[in-house]
């Protein structure tokens, strides 16, 4: 579960994040929408302890982020911004170092490694080197690390971007797969069709503010619109 | 390719090195000059093969082929030497060469030796006849005692042993350091990376020991390519003057292996502010020159050998490298002195990055 209590980031001059409260439970969907620039990654990276926010609380299954980075690190798996996904190395590889660091023993982080391939429908890739990788390969490398660990929380920025049909579907299944599992999942993207598709709950971030918070037919509801897209924009238009 | 480079490197300046000294001792040692006009000189002539001097007749262009580096000296005789020489007036010959060559000038002094030398001989000659004793224009006599062993003669030469000592794992290690930190963050990998529950500081020695065995490994790698090459090399004349085997490779070893832990640890230091590979990589280059003209400035402001310089980041270094290479005692704190002051600027380092890569401005850029 992640708790983000009145968070405030500020860059210098720039107010990245200045008043963001939700909650995202276990077992549930959450997405966060909102256009570019709506501090949504910001949001994300203070959660992933990342960046110390300016003010307010962020805490990840109870564990406040700014009191103890590394245990809030180890309840989370986080495929930020930057995928980074090192060439050099083969899939399975990328993986692997991965779960080394969150200290898995090898022979577990293998069996994992061949599990995630399965689901993500890439053992044929596993044994390559990613510099020759498609963004929708390069996307399966970087969801299956950020989730070797399996962590109870997974958080994703922006992770359908650039992304095929095929790919975002498969990309779905994982994540409603995840909450199946009983995980929290956060997932930040600017596609009102993406958001509505997969999210039990949406809470729309603009201009480092959150505008509303609810499902999709509590959202119709309170911007009195009879579509998402109408919905979403007059809700994001009323932060400035 | 670095493997490779650092490998060949020793082998490769050995042989050149050998090749340009046995070339300069063969033209000064083969007694041969190129004469124009010898039939006009019969007592030089005389005088030369008296002196199992070869003696060459100059072709005709000779002033040509000096000009184009072909020839190195021709001594010129004038057609009225002989009339001169005998009547005991001042007989005049010519030394034509290129002085802005260096390798003609072995052959230009032996030239002017044995001009000097006939010169003596005459004179004591015509002083002995009319009653002199040829002492009196001598009033000192000089000879030469050189101290220099062939060991530390070749130690001038092995100037260059110790300077691919130090630089040899500064270019060992950037590609490490550079791709570790400037790159990891171009990448985008930094941010996943950071992300993972282990402490920032632990991260940060794991790259510095990469970048460190790196540097080390490539640095021993050359060394170890001239010890082989000078043990191997059978030149003679190389082979005395060289004294590179496996002591002196292991005595290099204790100073290079802490000097790469220092360099290692300032080269990731500096790459972390570079914003991309590129940047990174100059900053790194700047680096390198400036340890390259330590030496250079070392010879060329005459600094002795002193204490103090033991303190001096590769100062240090390279005077305990000349020492080993001269074949001087070396005591265990002129080991010691260096190496500790290289493991504390890595300390210092690792932990100034540490606290950098924790810092979110340099994590995320300045954005």
């Amino acid at each position: 579960m992640i708790r983000v209590e009145r968070l405030a980031k500020r860059f210098g001059e720039i107010h990245a994040v200045r008043d963001v409260s939700f909650t995202a439970p276990d077992g549930s969907i959450t997405g966060l929408l909102g256009p570019n620039g709506a501090g949504k990654t910001t949001t994300l990276r203070v959660i992933s302890t990342l960046m110390a926010p300016s003010a307010g609380t962020a805490a990840v299954d109870g564990v406040e982020v700014t009191r103890d980075r590394l245990g809030a690190r180890l309840r989370i798996g986080m495929l930020s911004d930057a995928r980074g996904i090192y060439a050099r190395l083969t899939a399975r590889e990328n993986i692997a170092y991965y779960g080394a660091l969150h200290g898995m023993a090898r022979e577990a982080v293998q069996g994992r490694v061949e599990e995630l391939a399965r689901w993500l429908d890439m053992e044929a890739l596993l044994d390559r080197r990613t510099d020759g990788f498609s963004q929708g390969e390069r996307m399966k490398v970087a969801i299956a690390r950020t989730i070797v660990h399996d962590p109870p929380n997974v958080l994703l920025d922006e992770p359908t971007n650039g992304l095929d049909v095929m790919t975002t579907r498969s990309l779905r299944d994982i994540i409603r797969r995840l909450r199946d599992a009983g995980k929290c999942v956060l997932f930040s993207s600017h596609v009102m069709q993406e958001v509505s598709a997969l999210c039990d709950d949406i809470v729309i971030v603009a201009h480092g503010a959150v505008v509303a918070h609810g499902n999709a037919a509590q959202l119709l509801a309170a911007s009195g619109r009879d579509n998402l897209e109408d919905a979403f924009v007059h809700l994001a238009g009323e932060g400035a | 390719m670095v493997l490779v480079a650092s490998i060949l490197t020793g082998p490769l300046t050995l042989v050149l090195m050998a090749h340009f000294i046995s070339d300069l001792e063969q033209k000064a040692s083969n007694l041969k000059v190129r004469i124009a006009g010898a039939a006009h000189a019969p007592a030089l002539v005389n005088f030369l093969q008296r002196n199992d001097v070869e003696i060459e007749a100059a072709p005709a262009d000779y002033e040509q082929r000096i000009r184009e580096g072909r020839l190195d000296a021709v001594i010129v005789v004038r057609d009225d030497f002989d009339e001169r020489f005998l009547g005991g007036d001042q007989a005049k010959v010519e030394i034509v060469y290129d002085d802005s060559r260096t390798d003609a000038g072995p052959a230009i002094r032996q030239a002017e030796r044995l001009l000097r030398a006939f010169n003596r001989e005459t004179g004591t000659l015509r002083m002995v006849a009319r009653g002199v004793s040829p002492d009196l224009t001598e009033p000192v006599k000089v000879d030469h005692v050189s101290t220099a062993t062939p060991r530390s003669r070749g130690a001038m030469l092995l100037f260059l042993i110790p300077m691919f000592a130090i630089l040899s794992p500064l270019l060992g290690g950037m590609a490490l350091a550079i791709d570790s930190t400037a790159g990891e963050r171009e990448r985008g990998s930094l941010e996943p990376l950071l992300g993972n529950p282990v402490p920032v500081s632990r991260i940060v020695v794991g790259k510095w020991l990469a970048s460190w065995t790196f540097a080390a490994g490539v640095g021993l790698l050359t060394l170890g390519g001239f010890a082989a090459a000078a043990t191997l090399y059978a030149q003679p004349k190389l082979k005395a003057l060289l004294a590179f085997g496996a002591p002196e490779l292991a005595d290099f070893t204790l100073v290079v292996i802490p000097f790469a832990a220092m360099s290692a640890a300032l080269q990731m230091l500096i790459c972390t502010y570079g914003r991309s590979y590129r940047e990174a990589q100059t900053y790194v280059s700047y680096l390198a020159t400036a340890v390259s003209f330590v030496p250079v400035i070392a010879i060329f402001s005459g600094i002795k050998d002193a204490t103090w310089q033991l303190a001096v980041p590769v100062l240090g270094q390279q005077m305990v490298l000349g020492r080993i290479i001269r074949g001087d005692d070396v005591p265990l704190l002129d080991y010691a002195v260096p190496a500790a002051i290289a493991a504390a600027i890595a300390g210092l380092c690792i932990a100034a990055l540490a606290r950098l890569l924790d810092d979110e401005r340099i994590v995320f850029g300045r954005s």
